[in-house]
């Protein structure tokens, strides 16, 4: 499914300038910061802006047609067939739960989806009969996910569904936004500030800052783009931003899974290079339920400043990781500097294998890296603790 | 043979029933359109609308006795539809009462529309409810508690009203005779006794309107909670 977006809208205190055609593949990210238009855009996209010049085309079906030379053409929201959950839940007050969620079901014409197994995947079994006001933050959201669900939407837009909850509770709905993902093959686009969220349940990002659209793409690929960008736009906005952004350098990754827990309360993923080394990635153990998502894969990542270079193999170190890995970039940012190294490249006599390579970013000083003369080409040995590869779910 | 004073009462109480039904079928729109209306001129139609509050009522009734007279266009206009004359009429008390009580209808309704706001709307179509289904789901029970208000304010000052009723209507029994038009003639008539009687009627049956109202309005006080934190964000 394709999202062919050209259109612009007036969004003080600039415009909304989008040129853009998303596939609509599992989640997509949408990232920025307050203010940069993201939920403007979701908006747009559901019909709930209608001042746009320009066109929305959901695949070969016109949502919105507001150029100059052909007739104008405005599906209204409630007949595109795409649901939104809101920030703040919007449920029904005068409606207990159950009612809410008929109140969608009832106005759905395919009905392909079971009510009741809706009910059970979104846990909200116990719940039914309460009163709105008597939910919990998380369970609220809960109810406004089966709520859009319910009504069989083609695209389901999320707009920060997540900011109001406490860590917890984002926590156990990401889970159930994958699982929901991977049973019903809905398509997602998922708004969000908050990068930890999206680096662990999107396939694309997209990436936004004052109204533009500055960067789409693979998740992994994205969040190590930005890395380079750190100073650029995103931090432009308020003083504030700095606070609500957690936006860090880092290495993004997805890897398979050999251990869930080693017996010494480690985790251990497989990282292969080019050359068909396996190299064994130590993690604090995993919860055993962990393992069906992802298709046995881990998404996780490394913060730039978790990781340290040494010029010689520390073998005898407690820092369980340590990876061969040769400089390609060098940014120096302020009195930092922003190492770019590569694992597992191809080998220089024209070694065929096909295999993976992995880019690691490490964040050092300048003082460092004048100690230890770094250069690009250089090999090096980057090290990092099992506690510094994170995951937000688990 | 119906006693003058219950044939009053009845007058008065299918008066003010149709008042409260008019008015909630033209109010309702209204109070949406300027719920929603961003305009200038906005201000102006609340003035219009508000205009009863402040007015005496011998000047709503004097204009509205001129245009019912038929002499002019309006008077004239319903004499050709209906074969009637339209002053001293029942129908002319009950246009008269509709735009007199049109405020205490369409404030509260105005007032609980901006306070319900988008946000449940919004969500109301993203469930693929239209605007009609939107309005009697979400709105009407939202919104339930002012409905109640307004009728109820809008029925008890029609019944409460003298003024228009005394300039367009007179005081023909059975079509124009109510209740207060009647304690004015014991009055005039030093029939005392009677006055107090339809007094104290009037004046009780307006207190449990009422507590009733406010009563009512305890009991269901969830109106638009959310509406409103959504709206300060």
């Amino acid at each position: 499914m394709n999202l062919n977006l050209n259109f612009q809208l007036d969004f003080p205190p600039f415009n909304l300038t989008i040129e853009q055609v998303l596939s609509l593949q599992g989640i997509t990210g949408i990232f920025g910061h307050s203010g940069s238009g993201k939920s403007t855009l979701l908006r747009a996209i559901a019909g709930l802006e209608k001042d746009l010049v320009g066109a929305i085309f959901l695949d070969d079906s016109c949502l919105i047609n507001h150029s100059d030379r052909k007739p104008k053409t405005f599906i209204k929201p409630e007949q595109r067939h795409i649901g939104l959950v809101f920030q703040d839940s919007r449920l029904f007050p005068h409606l207990n739960v159950l009612g809410n969620l008929k109140f969608a079901a009832k106005r759905c014409q395919n009905r392909r989806l079971d009510f009741n197994e809706i009910i059970k995947l979104t846990e909200l079994s116990s719940l039914l009969h309460k009163q709105v006001d008597e939910l919990s933050g998380g369970q609220k959201q809960r109810v406004a996910l089966a709520r859009a669900i319910l009504a069989e939407p083609k695209l389901l837009l999320l707009d920060e569904p997540l900011s109001a909850l406490d860590r917890q509770a984002k926590a156990s709905l990401l889970k159930l936004m994958l699982n929901i993902q991977k049973q019903l093959q809905l398509p997602i686009l998922y708004v969000s500030h908050s990068m930890d969220e999206l680096q662990q349940v999107c396939d694309k990002l997209l990436v936004l800052s004052q109204g533009k659209i500055i960067g789409y793409g693979g998740i992994h690929q994205m969040i190590h783009q930005l890395n380079y960008t750190q100073n650029y736009a995103l931090s432009h906005a308020s003083h504030n931003a700095q606070v609500e952004n957690d936006l860090h350098q880092q290495t993004s990754l997805s890897l398979p899974i050999k251990t869930l827990d080693n017996g010494h309360g480690l985790a251990v993923l497989s990282l292969s290079s080019a050359l068909d080394e396996q190299q064994e990635i130590y993690l604090p153990a995993l919860a055993k339920n962990t393992e069906p998502l992802h298709e046995q894969t881990l998404r996780c990542f490394i913060l730039a400043s978790d990781i340290s270079i040494s010029l010689i193999e520390p073998f005898n170190s407690s820092i369980v990781n340590h990876l061969f890995a040769k400089i390609t970039a060098l940014n120096s940012q302020g009195n930092k500097v922003l190492v770019t190294a590569l694992y597992g490249g191809k080998k220089k006599n024209g070694g065929e294998k096909k295999g993976q390579e992995q880019i690691f970013f490490v964040n050092i000083s300048t003082f460092s890296q004048q100690q230890l003369a770094l250069k690009i080409g250089q090999s090096v040995y980057l090290q990092f603790k099992a506690g510094a590869v994170r995951t937000y779910l688990y | 043979m119906i006693s003058p004073d219950v044939l009053a009462l009845v007058t008065t109480l299918k008066m003010a029933a149709l008042t409260t039904i008019i008015l909630l079928l033209i109010g309702t729109p209204l109070a949406w359109f300027l719920a929603k209306m961003q305009s200038r001129f906005k201000v102006i139609i609340e003035a219009v609308v508000a205009l009863p509050l402040v007015l005496p009522p011998t000047v709503l009734g004097f204009y509205l006795l001129i245009a019912f007279s038929p002499q002019y266009l309006p008077g004239q206009l319903w004499q050709q539809a209906t074969g009637q004359q339209l002053a001293f009429s029942f129908s002319a008390i009950v246009i008269g009462s509709v735009l007199y009580s049109m405020p205490f209808v369409i404030q509260p309704l105005q007032k609980a529309f901006e306070q319900l706001g988008d946000p449940l709307l919004e969500a109301g179509s993203m469930l693929g409810a239209g605007a009609l289904d939107r309005f009697f789901n979400i709105v009407l029970p939202s919104t339930k508690a002012s409905f109640i208000t307004a009728a109820s304010l809008g029925f008890a000052h029609t019944v409460g009203e003298f003024g228009v009723i005394l300039m367009i209507g007179g005081n023909i029994p059975g079509e124009t005779r109510v209740l207060s038009i009647a304690l004015f003639d014991h009055v005039e008539a030093f029939d005392y006794a009677q006055a107090h009687l339809l007094a104290i009627s009037l004046l009780a049956g307006s207190m449990v309107l009422l507590s009733a109202i406010y009563l009512l309005n305890r009991a269901a006080p969830k109106t638009p909670k959310t509406a409103k934190k959504a709206k300060g964000k």
